[in-house]
């Protein structure tokens, strides 16, 4: 495991984070160093120059004004001081007069000069580095003033020295302290992933730890969860439609079985063989309809919205539902009503919604008794929200059940015994997804009130 | 009538060339697209029945290309899809009718009737006549023996189709698809309570004989008996 821990360390966001903060600063420093340290060179030089300028001045002064001899006696008693400058008196055959300063020989001309004793100085191994002034008095006379550039050299050293310390101490620390965020970064990713390992081994249960700090982690958690919420919930409906499949199919399967079963041991005469024949083919029929509507469902729930929809005039699939059932229902004994807005046009799928309207008339005229009205209306509100509606005033359906309707095969008690397969509004609920429109299903006082709400029509883009 | 039937599936193949047999038509079989494409383009097919989903090409290529190439040979669509947009696709690509599996045998044949007597379009009939039955396609009016018929929309686009295929077997399905434009199939008796409506009034007040007939376990036929 240690051998994995470092080379995933550097690997973390977190800390290749504190290697680029880490990297910045460090060039951001050097860059103030190095102006830090020319200032200060420059400015220690300038003082220097002009402590030696003033010096030289005041000595050709002196010389003017009381001769040579004033002038050796002067450089000899300055020269003595503790603090002090160095000094060269020469004359013009190079010949030293007075003061301690190398010869200035190599310089010619008048003028500022860097010279460089060749010997090894009395306090260090070091050479002797002198900044001096070179002036002529006259008659091949030179003056020299100079100084020490060792004061300036330590000042160098020890702001360098400081900043080595400085950037050395900062990159241990950046280190340091990138290792220990990135640890405990990398602590909580592991276990995020952990949890993750965990649901894919299949314990669905597992959620990821939230710590309540709500920081970007956190957030990522709070999602996952959500995530896993949903999936949970999916698998779980996908579940219970496998297992009502199963279940639902079970029963004419078995009818058939039967039928077959008897025909063979019981049947004598081709008339009997074809009775039997043909109500196992009916039953056949009833479960490949059964099929085909669920998987019209799936087709419906797993379609695009965009592939198939065209503009549909929600008056004209209205209106013509309504004519297709009228001869049905007066047959049955029931009163069909419609009340259609027309001209109201919608983005979506013409055969769908015929198909699902259909189902909402049919499912009203199976479930309820003769004499029963059952009202088609089409309205559409001041918002331009078109809503389709179908209510009967007949036995209605009982409020706990009415949440489980759109359920595939769920049939509340009382349609136990009326034909079908449970599966109409399961398709309306899926048709009604796909247009974005809400399914609401309602007691009427008496009967039962299902209207389909859709969004406002001025959303759809009807080219 | 001389049938190509296009269809990888051998079961399937076997199954509808010994129904076509039996009713005293000859069918050959193509077992992928490519095959299918070169046998068709010979056009001395009446019809053709073509799979959805094919080896080599494609049924809807298939079809595209039949119709690029300028075959007119009818063609009917079998699919075990019932997609959403499925049909419409089958029909854009050029195909002329649309079935989806598992079929009866007898919704095949009178479909395939239907289709290899279509009449061109270009001499679209404006009056139907079946003996006395006469049906105004522009004016919208029906008599018979001269004598108005009092018909609603519905029941007049009924009377249209079925007289469009006098003499052929109509499925329940053909009439939900051809009268209502309903792709689907309700459970309750739509078809059923319109057709002896229908009947009704086409042989009220001694008005014979019987010309709508109930074809057991297919549909309906309008026809004179006898004939």
């Amino acid at each position: 495991m240690s051998d994995f821990f470092l080379p995933k360390i550097f690997g973390t966001t977190s800390f290749r984070l504190a290697g680029i903060y880490i990297l910045v600063f460090l060039i951001s420093s050097l860059v103030m160093g190095a102006t830090v340290f020319f200032v200060a060179r420059v400015a220690l030089q300038r003082q220097m120059e002009a402590r030696i300028a003033t010096e030289a001045a005041f000595l050709q002064a002196e010389y003017r004004d009381d001769g040579l001899d004033r002038l050796l006696s002067l450089v000899r008693l300055r020269g003595r001081g503790a603090s002090a400058l160095d000094y060269l008196v020469q004359d013009k055959s190079g010949r030293h007069l007075a003061g301690e300063m190398p010869s200035a020989a190599a310089v010619p001309t008048a003028g500022w000069v860097t010279l460089t004793t060749p010997q090894a100085s009395e306090d260090g191994g070091r050479p002797e580095r002198v900044r001096a002034l070179v002036s002529d008095l006259g008659d091949g006379l030179l003056l020299g003033v100079g100084d020490d550039l060792r004061g300036i050299d330590a000042v160098e050293e020890s702001i360098g020295t400081a900043f080595a310390w400085t950037v050395g101490l900062m990159i241990l620390l950046g280190i340091g302290g990138g290792t220990l965020l990135s640890r405990a970064f990398l602590a909580r990713v592991d276990a995020i992933s952990r949890t993750v390992e965990a649901i894919i081994d299949g314990d669905l249960t597992r959620r990821v730890q939230v710590r309540g700090t709500s920081d970007d982690l956190d957030r990522l958690a709070m999602t996952l969860n959500r995530m896993l919420d949903r999936i949970g919930v999916l698998m779980e409906s996908l579940r219970q439609v496998s297992t009502d499949v199963a279940h639902d199919l079970r029963t004419p399967l078995t009818r058939l079985y039967q039928r077959l079963e008897e025909a063979r041991s019981h049947a004598c005469s081709a008339a009997e063989y074809q009775v039997a024949i043909d109500a196992a083919l009916r039953e056949t029929e009833g479960v490949l309809e059964t099929f085909s509507a669920l998987l019209r469902i799936a087709q419906v729930e797993g379609a695009s919205p965009k592939l198939g929809f065209s503009a549909v005039d929600l008056s004209m699939v209205a209106d013509a539902v309504a004519d297709a059932y009228q001869l049905d229902a007066e047959e049955a004994g029931h009163h069909l009503m419609v009340e259609v807005t027309p001209g109201v046009v919608i983005h979506g799928d013409q055969e769908l919604l015929t198909q699902a309207l259909s189902n909402l008339v049919e499912n009203a005229l199976r479930h309820t008794p003769a004499g029963t009205r059952i009202a088609v209306q089409l309205t559409e509100d001041a918002a331009a929200r078109p809503a389709l509606t179908v209510e009967d005033n007949g036995p209605g359906v009982l409020p706990p059940d009415l949440p489980h309707l759109t359920r595939r095969f769920y049939r509340a008690e009382r349609s136990r015994t009326t034909p079908g397969n449970g599966l109409g509004l399961s398709l309306v609920a899926a048709v009604a997804d796909l247009h974005g429109a809400a399914l609401d299903l309602a007691d009427a006082k008496p009967g039962l009130r299902i209207r389909l709400s859709f969004p406002a029509t001025a959303l759809y883009p009807i080219e | 009538m001389k049938i190509l039937i296009i269809e990888d599936d051998t079961e399937t193949a076997d199954y509808i060339s010994r129904g076509l047999r039996e009713y005293g038509h000859t069918a050959d079989l193509a077992q992928d697209g490519a095959d299918g494409f070169y046998m068709a383009t010979a056009g001395i097919y009446d019809c053709a029945i073509v799979d959805r989903m094919l080896p080599a090409i494609d049924g809807i290529e298939l079809v595209r290309r039949l119709r690029n190439a300028g075959i007119r040979t009818p063609v009917l669509f079998l699919t075990a899809l019932r997609g959403v947009g499925d049909r419409v696709r089958g029909l854009e690509a050029g195909a002329d009718d649309y079935l989806v599996k598992p079929f009866a045998f007898a919704e095949l044949m009178a479909r395939l009737n239907a289709l290899a007597r279509r009449p061109p379009l270009s001499d679209t009939p404006t009056t139907l006549r079946l003996a006395d039955l006469e049906v105004d396609l522009l004016k919208r009016t029906a008599t018979r023996a001269g004598e108005r018929i009092d018909l609603q929309p519905r029941e007049f686009r009924l009377l249209e189709f079925l007289l469009r295929h006098a003499d052929r077997v109509v499925t329940r399905t053909m009439l939900l698809e051809g009268v209502w434009d309903f792709h689907f199939d309700p459970k309750t008796n739509i078809v059923e309570t319109h057709i002896s409506r229908l009947r009704g009034k086409l042989s009220r007040a001694g008005r014979e004989p019987e010309l709508i007939h109930t074809v057991r376990g297919s549909g309906y036929i309008l026809r004179l008996p006898g004939v």
